[in-house]
């Protein structure tokens, strides 16, 4: 059996990835600072690890704790992100360092802690979740969008800086998808008003995503690395 | 996709769809066609005798009478297509300001017109289904450079334009529509134009250069096509996935 790992396990794609994986087979080491979805959930194949993607040790000592239980890491999926939209000239300086300090420095912080054990491995496959916000901007939502963007140039110095190390590194860009994080900043209704602008008629489900995610973490995706995969049901083709 | 379906795909009797339809014979009746009917001819005996089901035909996709007359040919012998992959391509290399305009034309009707046509044969059955899911291949360049490369560099643009143009315009009908994008992949296309000498000091090249430090295997590309085929996809259109090794991203 081998580990993969999972930040922003608790809740939307996050819980969602994890059960996936936890079907599929693997030990599942799933961050997050609470574990929401899946409190009580009882599997032996789940070590859920409160903690925050901020703090670098935490992360180290959950990779230990993993790597000591199955021996292997065989991927990260980095969910964990906040999002708040505010309009641009109100955004507080607390509010974009918190920003980017979860949603970017925090994905760092994560894929540093696993990159280690991965090397020593010689394989590993990192997947972080951008958003088709990163490409196409969106209103009010400055300090997100700017995370996302970042992510993007992460993910792509991650494959590129360990390529020849058999590591690969890959993106997924979800577009609106029926998770918590978008109810912080809109109405139930126009949550799934939103279908009328996406091609396919309709908003992504955590599951949407989930195949995706099993694709570029597996070594199905032997060629692909560096790549940035939009799941948004043809909202945004570029 | 679980149940078992016809899959058409086009180029298969070499390189990238040559291994897709290897790979999606395993689950799934394939039509192999390609302009080398005995070339498709031996893929779809490979499958045969590795215990799947294949038809073979003959086609020149930059040719409506012909697409059409494989559509007829699927229509009476083996029913509905709700998924296909058009990979059907050459490669001329040529300096810009020196290519014949033969050989523009060539590559712009086997590539772009060829996918058009294909695309057009094959959608009515999926409107008719209210389901169906298109990849057609294009390439690392339809996105960056290469010297020496317009005419396919051009083709390859085109088709990713189109695919987009198709995954708009048919989404309410539950169609998707995806390209792929390969980078530098061990197949008779990277060859083509090359001596046995020159191909090896190619891939030399290709692996020093490329971020991941070899060649793609034509299999490692079917696997994305499998995937994009599949409904693990299912809510991605209009899309282009780079198997590449890391060559180009953006």
């Amino acid at each position: 059996m081998e580990t993969m790992i999972v930040t922003g396990a608790g809740s939307g794609i996050g819980s969602a990835l994890t059960r996936r994986l936890l079907d599929e087979n693997y030990h599942v080491s799933a961050w997050d600072t609470d574990p929401g979805d899946l409190a009580g959930a009882n599997d032996e194949n789940l070590d859920f690890c409160e903690l925050d993607v901020r703090d670098a040790d935490a992360m180290s000592a959950a990779v230990a704790g993993a790597v000591g239980k199955t021996g292997k890491i065989a991927g990260l999926a980095t969910c964990a992100a906040i999002f708040h939209t505010r309009p641009f000239l109100d955004v507080t300086e607390d509010e974009w360092d918190s920003h980017l300090s979860i949603n970017l420095k925090g994905t760092l912080l994560a894929c540093q802690a696993v990159l280690p054990q991965m090397l020593e491995q010689k394989s590993g496959s990192i997947l972080l979740f951008a958003s088709s916000i990163a490409r196409r901007g969106a209103a009010e939502s400055a300090a997100y969008a700017a995370t996302k963007g970042g992510v993007l140039g992460l993910g792509r110095a991650i494959a590129l800086d360990h390529a020849r190390a058999g590591i690969r590194a890959n993106i997924l860009s979800p577009g609106i998808t029926d998770t918590p994080q978008p109810r912080g900043n809109m109405s139930e209704d126009a949550l799934y008003d939103w279908a009328d602008n996406i091609p396919l008629g309709r908003i992504g489900m955590p599951e949407d995503m989930l195949g995706t995610a099993l694709f570029l973490l597996s070594d199905e995706a032997s060629f692909v690395t560096g790549q940035d995969i939009r799941v948004n049901g043809g909202a945004s083709l570029f | 996709m679980g149940e078992k379906q016809n899959i058409l795909i086009t180029g298969a009797a070499s390189g990238i769809g040559r291994a897709s339809a290897l790979r999606m014979a395993k689950s799934h009746h394939v039509i192999v066609a390609d302009r080398d009917g005995d070339g498709a001819g031996t893929v779809t005996s490979e499958i045969v005798a590795a215990g799947g089901t294949a038809t073979a035909i003959a086609v020149d996709v930059s040719d409506g009478a012909s697409v059409r007359a494989m559509k007829a040919q699927i229509e009476s012998n083996i029913g509905p297509v709700l998924s296909a992959f058009f990979a059907a391509g050459i490669f001329i290399r040529g300096v810009t300001g020196e290519i014949p305009e033969a050989d523009w034309d060539r590559m712009m009707d086997i590539h772009v017109k060829g996918t058009f046509l294909c695309c057009q044969a094959v959608i009515p059955d999926m409107i008719a289904a209210n389901k169906g899911a298109i990849v057609n291949m294009s390439s690392d360049f339809a996105v960056m450079a290469v010297p020496g490369a317009a005419a396919y560099m051009a083709a390859k643009s085109a088709i990713y334009s189109l695919t987009k143009s198709i995954a708009l315009e048919f989404a309410p009908q539950n169609i998707r529509a995806n390209a792929l994008g390969p980078g530098p992949i061990d197949t008779p296309i990277l060859k083509s134009g090359r001596t046995e000498a020159e191909y090896a000091k190619a891939r030399e090249a290709f692996a020093e250069n490329l971020p991941i430090g070899r060649l793609g295997q034509p299999e490692e590309v079917a696997a994305v096509l499998d995937f994009l085929l599949s409904d693990r996809s299912a809510y991605m259109t209009g899309q282009i996935i780079h198997p590449n090794g890391g060559q180009l991203m953006w």
